[in-house]
């Protein structure tokens, strides 16, 4: 991914609009890409701005007035007769209609298509049965069909299917998954390897809740928690993980770095200024309470104690924000 | 972040039932019902003038926006045929007319940074989301006043396109498929739109500085 993109995507991950499987790519780009950090920080920060700018609701009087006056262009307009309302609808039937040859179209069009298709492939079967039976083809598989049979279960994939001309000998290339068993140490390298795997990719919920679980327990007890590795793991899995109990998981295992990591610090305002979830964002208020002197933190808290939807979540920050000195 | 469009089979049970019973209104209204027609109205007329409010920045504006997209509601509420929501449709006719009202007032030269009431008096919107917060100060309000004035000007500087898709992207919150539904375009080039007006937000805050 360039630059370019990665800014584009930059916005649209930031107004909640990029696509799962490419927010990844964005975060490896961004891990390693300092000027694109810093152009999401912008992005992050004129959101932040834009807020002093509030929507706010009509004021009563507005309401009123504004529907007293249109009541009354209503009540001036002279009523609809009967033929008016069935020349309408005679209109919208007629733009149905206008469609429907566009349809019977389309419909004759895709069956003359498959009937083509069946008959075409109904003759190369015949063709390619008699050619098989007249020259008692041997067979020129790698594999005898017997033999794979049996070791068919673990079939991950299939990449390649060859035809030999006129017969019904074919050649199939496939990959196989070979379950192994791994047992260590949760200091060992190739555990924590396999525990970030299971954090980004498990496809088993339960599996990939234990590994965000025990790699959030390593941090809080402060075993060698790379910034690189499982911070990152954890940083991801906070920002993006469709499960709260997860998110809440990473949260408590990024918590002893809040203060010196600002990677973390950012992971945590984001989380409090856009999960969906109000306990993890009460949990992320009381995290960034330690470091609230933070310009970001501060913008932050304010933002959440003007806007967010649960009363309990603006007045804690309220509460934080009272105890920091003025905003320089 | 995870978790934020999910809904639950309950919620998406009663989203329907809501449908369903705002088409039974478009429909009688469509049968020449005025009072199914003022229903309609009721359920959409806060946030009719909440975005043209917000856009504006003129109640008389947005007022008269008001005014004109429900009158052209009911003369063409025949036209509407259940393609797409009733919601998406009303926006699309307030947008125009917004859009409209944003083009006049760039050709006109006019630029407001703050919020006119009916008789030309400016209004002070953040005092109604302030007052309430035991915390305000002062100082701090006015900080809060000084920066709106600059965003609204930073925002006036956009494309009246660029304005109306990043009011509702930001301020709205409407998903840009939905936007560009709206504005009868598609949702690449809505994103593109928005990637243009943060650029140009960005670079109007910079120099404000």
């Amino acid at each position: 991914m360039n630059c370019e993109l990665a800014q584009e995507r930059i916005v649209t991950a930031a107004y909640s609009e990029l696509a799962d499987e490419l927010i990844h790519e964005l975060d490896r780009h961004l891990a390693a890409c300092a000027p694109c950090q810093s152009e999401r920080e912008q992005v992050l920060a004129l959101r932040l701005l834009a807020n002093a700018n509030p929507v706010v609701d009509p004021a009563p009087n507005l309401v009123a007035r504004a529907r007293l006056r249109l009541d009354e262009a209503l009540d001036a307009l002279p009523p609809r007769r009967w033929y008016e309302r069935w020349s309408q609808k005679l209109k919208n039937n007629v733009a149905g209609l206008q469609r429907a040859p566009v349809v019977a179209l389309l419909l004759l069009a895709a069956g003359a298509g498959a009937g083509a298709l069946g008959g075409y492939q109904f003759a190369q079967g015949r063709a390619a049965h008699a050619a098989a039976t007249q020259t008692v083809a041997a067979s020129t598989t790698t594999e005898q069909p017997s033999a794979a049979a049996a070791t068919l279960a673990n079939v991950a994939s299939v990449s390649a299917i060859v035809r030999q001309p006129n017969s019904e000998i074919v050649d199939v290339s496939y990959n196989q998954v070979v379950p192994r068993q791994i047992r260590g140490s949760l200091d060992d390298p190739q555990i924590r390897q396999l525990l970030m795997v299971a954090a980004e990719n498990s496809a088993s919920a339960g599996v990939h809740d234990d590994s965000v679980g025990l790699l959030a327990a390593e941090c809080r007890a402060g075993h060698s928690c790379q910034p690189s590795g499982i911070r990152d793991a954890l940083m991801t899995a906070l920002r993006h993980d469709k499960s709260a109990a997860v998110r809440q998981k990473a949260l408590e295992g990024l918590e002893p770095y809040v203060a010196q990591d600002v990677r973390v610090r950012n992971a945590v305002l984001e989380a409090l200024l856009n999960d969906s979830d109000p306990r993890i964002r009460t949990a992320a208020i009381s995290l960034l309470a330690p470091v609230e002197a933070d310009t970001s933190v501060r913008q932050v808290l304010y933002s959440v104690s003007n806007s967010d939807d649960n009363p309990q979540i603006r007045n804690v920050s309220r509460q934080v924000l009272s105890r920091v000195p003025e905003i320089q | 972040m995870g978790g934020s469009n999910r809904e639950t089979a309950g919620q998406a049970q009663e989203r329907l039932q809501a449908r369903e019973v705002e088409n039974d209104l478009i429909r009688e209204a469509q049968a020449g019902s005025r009072s199914a027609f003022d229903a309609l109205v009721r359920q959409y007329e806060h946030q009719v003038l909440r975005l043209a409010l917000h856009l504006t920045g003129s109640e008389h504006d947005a007022e008269d926006i008001y005014q004109e997209a429900f009158l052209k509601a009911y003369r063409y509420i025949g036209n509407f045929r259940f393609e797409c929501s009733f919601y998406t449709w009303i926006y699309r006719i307030v947008t125009n007319l917004c859009l409209d009202q944003l083009r006049r007032r760039k050709t006109r030269r006019e630029d407001h940074a703050v919020v006119l009431d009916r008789a030309g008096d400016e209004i002070d919107l953040l005092a109604a989301v302030s007052d309430n917060r035991s915390f305000s100060n002062p100082a701090r309000e006015l900080d809060r006043k000084v920066l709106a004035g600059k965003i609204q000007e930073a925002l006036a500087k956009l494309t009246p396109r660029e304005r109306m898709v990043f009011e509702l992207k930001h301020y709205q919150g409407l998903r840009l498929r939905t936007i560009g539904e709206m504005l009868s375009t598609t949702e690449e080039t809505a994103k593109n739109t928005l990637f243009r007006a943060t650029k140009k937000l960005r670079a109007q805050l910079a120099e404000m500085r």
